[in-house]
């Protein structure tokens, strides 16, 4: 029943069988796609500089693969857009794009105007705060795509060492794919679990799946592309880049609880709209922790709304602007 | 070089800083891949070949690892009649697990390494693709050379290896280093980098080898260091002991001897060998004195054609010229006596610490100031040294 081997055996790739950037532009004209490189920001003055240059300068001026640098920004305080728009990106207010459609805060919001925003076939997604950036973050996830058809989304894997107190060191890594994201699909979508990092922030995707999901603008932005796609399109439209390595912000327990809880509103969500779950209650936005305060416990409430952006195309701005004509 | 040939180039040099904007990502994305490879001296392999990586696509012929593991590769000039030797050090201080991560900000690259050499390595991979893009055609050949081996107990072994076999006749050399703009070195000190090393025995003697190394100190400052050829000793690094409770089994010292004369260096050191022995003379004490790097004194005189020239050409670009004319990274050419210089690309702080960075507006200037040498060369100010 389960296709996971034969998927994992050809439809998992390695960066290094992409390493002739030449060939991969070639196949690139010949099929006439256009890809555009998305950075969703929110105050990441650090790394966004490098980020930028390392793209521009090795996907656009010396290989041209990119037909598009875009950095997306949430309402950076920092120097994130000035930084990235020194280095040659083209910068957006995430809240000037489709501003009859309002603004919400949030990842998932960033990658979602993106396919308005952005002109390219394919779309490649790239976290910004990726210490140890190389240009094989874009062309390991593109490539699958432009050289097989019917692949329609690829993600990352990596063998992810967090950045430790300056030392860094290999470890296990995606705590919430490992304790939570992977036995909720052993357990209802078991040939997800070939996703070997599902939560991963970097992804390539056709512009024809994209505007056909719907978006949490939240933390579960990743998983609902995961059961959305699979759903539709089932697994062998998926495929899985190794990068090697990330390093990137260690985040706190307190940070990867608000995550597991936006991920399972998401989850439950999908289960109850396919009639996999019955009698569920209305699922509260509130996260509750503690803090400890000398002898007593006091509680911490975290509103987490995992609001939904529909599916592009049915937004008319995006309908008229891609000539779909009106519904 | 005629005046004609000297202002063609002042002229042309003027306005480059401004010409070369085109290429600044190319630049800082070349300083960020490099700085991001480890590269600890006598572990430069996978930075050397990230550099060969850039040359062959850059179309440099006989892009090569030669068997020291320098990385290689040639720009063939219009006639080829000279050879340009451009150089720049591949390895770094840092050990390969501390954190090579950059970061870029608007007007800086902070990171191990930057200043200290990945600009200039930087540099020495973008400059094919700058002179192709600018459509500067020199008419000498240029050879580009990733050195290995060079810092410390490297002791230019790369650059030495490659001069001393290379079948090139060459014309000048020219080794770029990160930092700082206006560096302009043409001179080697005679120098001996050396360790003493003091070991008790604790089956013969409870004295601590602290005590031991401080006699060595008290001596060593007591030698005589003639002034008239700049002679200086420089006690750089001290370490030992296992415990404050434990009298000391081991210590080691570094130094640095350096002066004008090279016989100076040599009777020195038998100064230092003698206290060295004459220390080691007491039970269970041994002493010994190992040399690290060494350097010889020479290079070209400050109104060397070539000195002058590149002065002309660093005040053209408004780039104030620092005073300090020695570098040991001359001394591998004074051996096989090739005219060379040492030139710095931008300013930058804190080198060899972790928190080390350079500054991005002044790199194309320095760039600049580089292609302008290479075209005074090319026009013939050290023909005559073949």
């Amino acid at each position: 029943m389960l296709n996971i081997d034969n998927w994992l055996q050809s439809n998992t790739f390695h960066h290094g069988q992409f390493w002739d950037l030449l060939g991969l532009i070639k196949e690139k004209e010949k099929k006439n796609l256009t890809i555009s490189l998305c950075i969703p920001t929110l105050n990441e003055e650090k790394t966004i500089g490098k980020e930028v240059v390392l793209f521009k300068s090795e996907l656009q001026d010396r290989y041209p693969l990119l037909d598009e640098i875009a950095v997306i920004d949430s309402g950076s305080t920092d120097r994130t857009l000035e930084v990235a728009s020194s280095f040659g990106a083209d910068v957006y207010h995430s809240a000037e794009i489709l501003p009859e459609m309002g603004f919400k805060r949030g990842k998932g919001e960033n990658l979602w105007k993106a396919i308005y925003q952005l002109k390219g076939d394919i779309i490649v997604y790239v976290d910004a705060d990726i210490k140890n950036i190389h240009p094989r973050f874009v062309y390991g996830l593109v490539a699958p795509l432009i050289h097989r058809a019917e692949i329609k989304y690829c993600k990352a894997f990596y063998d992810r060492p967090l950045a430790l107190s300056g030392e860094i060191r290999p470890s296990g890594g995606g705590r919430v794919t490992e304790i939570l994201v992977r036995p909720l699909f052993s357990l209802f979508f078991p040939e997800l679990t070939a996703i070997i990092q599902p939560l991963s922030g970097e992804y390539a995707v056709r512009r024809e799946v994209l505007e056909r999901i719907p978006f949490p603008v939240g933390y579960g932005v990743e998983t609902s592309h995961l059961l959305d796609v699979y759903f539709e399109y089932g697994l062998d439209a998926f495929a899985q880049t190794d990068l090697d390595r990330r390093v990137h912000r260690h985040q706190e327990t307190r940070d990867l609880g608000k995550m597991s809880f936006g991920i399972l509103r998401t989850f439950f969500k999908r289960m109850k709209a396919r009639g996999m779950v019955n009698d569920l209650p209305e699922l509260t936005a509130n996260l509750r922790q503690f803090l400890a305060l000398d002898n007593r416990y006091e509680q911490v409430i975290h509103e987490i709304y995992e609001e939904e952006r529909p599916p592009m195309i049915e937004v008319p701005a995006y309908r008229e602007k891609y000539g779909f004509g009106e519904i | 070089m005629s005046e004609g040939d000297l202002d063609k180039i002042l002229t042309r040099v003027h306005g480059l800083a401004g010409e070369l904007e085109p290429f600044r990502e190319m630049l800082l994305a070349n300083v960020v891949m490099i700085s991001e490879i480890p590269a600890p001296t006598f572990g430069e392999e996978e930075r050397i070949g990230f550099l060969q990586q850039r040359f062959t696509e850059s179309g440099l012929d006989t892009a090569s690892i030669d068997e020291i593991g320098n990385g290689v590769g040639i720009l063939p000039g219009t006639r080829g009649e000279q050879t340009i030797l451009l150089t720049a050090h591949a390895d770094t201080p840092f050990s390969a697990p501390e954190n090579h991560s950059c970061t870029l900000e608007t007007d800086r690259i902070l990171g191990a390494g930057v200043a200290d050499n990945s600009l200039g390595l930087a540099v020495l991979v973008t400059l094919p693709t700058i002179l192709e893009g600018l459509n500067i055609r020199l008419k000498s050949d240029l050879l580009f050379l990733g050195a290995t081996a060079s810092l410390e107990q490297g002791n230019q072994r790369g650059l030495r290896f490659f001069l001393a076999n290379t079948n090139r006749a060459l014309t000048a050399g020219i080794s770029i280093e990160g930092a700082p703009l206006g560096r302009l070195h043409y001179r080697s000190m005679a120098s001996l980098g050396g360790m003493i090393s003091c070991h008790v025995s604790r089956k013969v003697s409870q004295k601590s080898a602290i005590e031991v190394l401080n006699g060595i100190i008290n001596r060593l400052g007591a030698i005589d260091l003639p002034e008239h050829n700049h002679t200086g000793l420089v006690l750089g690094e001290i370490s030992g002991g296992a415990s404050y409770k434990i009298p000391a089994r081991n210590t080691q010292l570094t130094f640095q001897l350096r002066s004008d004369d090279d016989q100076t260096v040599v009777d020195i050191r038998n100064q230092i060998n003698a206290i060295v022995d004459d220390e080691a003379r007491e039970t269970g004490v041994s002493c010994h004195l190992e040399g690290i790097a060494r350097t010889r004194a020479g290079g070209l005189e400050s109104d060397h054609e070539l000195v002058v020239l590149t002065r002309k050409i660093m005040s053209a670009l408004g780039i104030a010229s620092r005073e300090s004319i020695y570098s040991a990274i001359i001394s591998g050419y004074v051996e096989q006596e090739l005219p060379a210089i040492c030139l710095g690309i931008t300013d930058g702080d804190n080198i060899n610490y972790p928190d080390e960075y350079v500054e991005i507006e002044p790199i194309l200037t320095g760039v600049a100031q580089l292609i302008g040498v290479l075209m005074a060369i090319d026009g013939g100010c050290c023909a005559q040294y073949r």
